[in-house]
């Protein structure tokens, strides 16, 4: 039996503030193998971002165990990368200088980590923009750059968190057959984390669909369209057959979430 | 040195074609002369309070050839360059602490807050008491007033580091020195470089303050020294020394303290600055 690269053991979280505690996240099991790809998709508030920052190491005071190779783990760790939702690369180094961060807190050799991110550039389609700043590209180009800069820590997971979500949606679909070109390069285990059903199913092998508040796995969708993929299959009929089953699935969470939004709102 | 650059962007799109902003300058820069010798030469101030500006011109270049100057000069330039470093690495200590600690932060940063406007020359007699009349009184009020701005600029820009950038270190397991070094002070260099400037300037003024106040040498010194002879060419030529150093060390403030970016790319330097006047 080969054992999972990514497994999740009951993990659950209770947030306790001032007042109470929320419960975030109902006990989760999840096995992920080597070079598969996955996404959680769900509903704002259902937990998956808490889910995503506890496989990070960012909250580390949680029920059950993560394990990378059979290994418990704990805190930010060495097999695992991160790519966050929000603007992430530093403005004070060049595209080049950017990837070859974590390489250098590792202390890697100079030319050997510039080398390799010249490489891992090129793999994000910026050869040409290594000496250009931050502030004097698109957003699209500044989250592959972000991107970059995580697989250059070569993690045996890469963990993104609505890295797309800024973007506009044509920006966002030929980034994501970039993703699927690196993934398939690098056979990459990957976890994304999104609200975008065609995003998920563009991507994955498998979608973790959540429910709203507390998260808990509500189904768990095999994707099986054939690969290398690309976003030209989404006119395909098996393509809709899926989103059209995601959103079956999600949009009773949705109109959950968006009903206690609103009752928030209106504050009763 | 943004926000000139600003202005001198902005002006490239001047409504007349030959009234550039450099032209400009030089114009404001001859209209001032011009008012001065005008202001002089009417007669409605009292006789030599406006000396004519060659009279000015002539004392600098007295004084610039005098030994005694010099010596004054380089006291006073003495003076504020301990105060200055003094105050400046205290201040950016004080606000690193301040800022990474919250409850550190939360308990001392009011005291700071409503004590840094306060004008520090009324400490002056504390610290003739405690430094004597010379060079160290001086140089402790000069460091008192650089302090204050520089921590609370260092504390303000270390909470304003962006969260995410800091998540970016944790998830790359960066070391506490890592993390200081390559985000916390790179993030920082903005501050530092308000902090460093406006402690520069108000450093000069601390101790120029104090030397006026109560001295026997530094350019404070010599000033009142001018005036009390009435010889107020001389005067003005040790201000206009003064006002000289004093943008001189901005300047290099500017070009010394600043992150890399786009900007180091336009490699204008002296070469553009003199075409922008021609």
């Amino acid at each position: 039996m080969t054992i999972p690269t990514l497994r999740l053991t009951n993990v659950a979280k209770t947030f306790t503030t001032g007042g109470g505690s929320v419960r975030a996240l109902e006990p989760i099991s999840l096995d992920i193998r080597q070079g598969e790809f996955i996404s959680v998709i769900g509903p704002s508030g259902c937990g998956k971002s808490t889910l995503m920052n506890i496989v990070g190491g960012l909250i580390d005071d949680y029920e059950g165990e993560v394990q990378v190779d059979g290994v418990p783990v704990r805190g930010c760790h060495k097999s695992i990368g991160m790519v966050f939702q929000e603007e992430s690369t530093f403005p004070w180094r060049t595209a080049l200088d950017n990837v070859a961060f974590p390489m250098e807190a590792l202390g890697v050799e100079r030319e050997e980590r510039l080398s390799r991110a010249r490489d891992l550039l090129k793999l994000v389609g910026l050869d040409g923009f290594e000496q250009r700043f931050p502030s004097e590209l698109s957003g699209g180009m500044r989250q592959r750059i972000a991107i970059a800069r995580t697989l250059a820590f070569q993690p045996r997971i890469l963990l993104m968190d609505e890295p797309f979500a800024a973007l506009d949606e044509q920006t966002r679909l030929l980034l994501g057959d970039k993703v699927l070109q690196i993934q398939q390069e690098l056979s990459q285990t990957t976890m994304l984390i999104t609200h975008n059903i065609a995003e998920a199913v563009q991507l994955s092998d498998r979608v973790l669909i959540m429910s709203f508040r507390p998260g808990r796995i509500k189904r768990v969708l095999e994707i099986d369209l054939p690969r290398p993929r690309s976003s030209k299959m989404m006119g395909g009929e098996r393509f809709g057959h899926y989103v059209a089953a995601i959103w079956e699935d999600l949009r009773e969470e949705a109109s959950k979430g968006l009903q206690e939004m609103e009752r928030l709102r209106a504050g009763v | 040195m943004a926000a000139v650059e600003q202005i001198g962007r902005a002006g490239r799109a001047a409504p007349h074609p030959f009234w550039t902003v450099g032209r400009l300058r030089v114009a404001a820069l001859v209209v001032i002369f011009a008012l001065w010798e005008i202001a002089g030469a009417s007669g409605l101030f009292y006789r030599g309070v406006l000396p004519s500006s060659y009279l000015v011109v002539w004392a600098l270049l007295g004084l610039l050839t005098s030994l005694d100057f010099w010596f004054h000069a380089g006291v006073t330039g003495l003076e504020v360059l301990v105060a200055f470093v003094l105050g400046c690495s205290a201040g950016a200590l004080a606000g690193l602490m301040l800022g990474a600690n919250r409850y550190v932060g939360a308990v001392l940063e009011p005291f700071l807050h409503y004590l840094a406007p306060t004008p520090k020359i009324v400490f002056l007699p504390i610290l003739l008491i405690l430094f004597g009349v010379g060079m160290g009184s001086k140089i402790a009020l000069g460091a008192i007033s650089s302090f204050f701005p520089m921590a609370l600029g260092v504390a303000a820009g270390v909470r304003q580091v962006n969260p995410v950038l800091l998540r970016v270190g944790r998830t790359f397991s960066l070391s506490r020195f890592q993390m200081v070094r390559m985000i916390y002070l790179p993030a920082l260099v903005p501050s530092l470089a308000t902090g460093l400037r406006i402690g520069l300037g108000i450093s000069i003024v601390g101790c120029l303050m104090s030397e006026i106040k109560l001295s026997r040498m530094g350019l404070g010194f010599s000033a009142m020294e001018y005036y009390r002879v009435f010889d107020i060419p001389s005067m003005l030529a040790v201000l206009i020394f003064i006002f000289f150093c004093a943008a001189l060390g901005n300047v290099a403030i500017d070009k010394f303290v600043r992150l890399p970016g786009p900007h180091d790319r336009q490699k204008r330097k002296w070469s553009g600055f003199t075409r922008r006047f021609t």
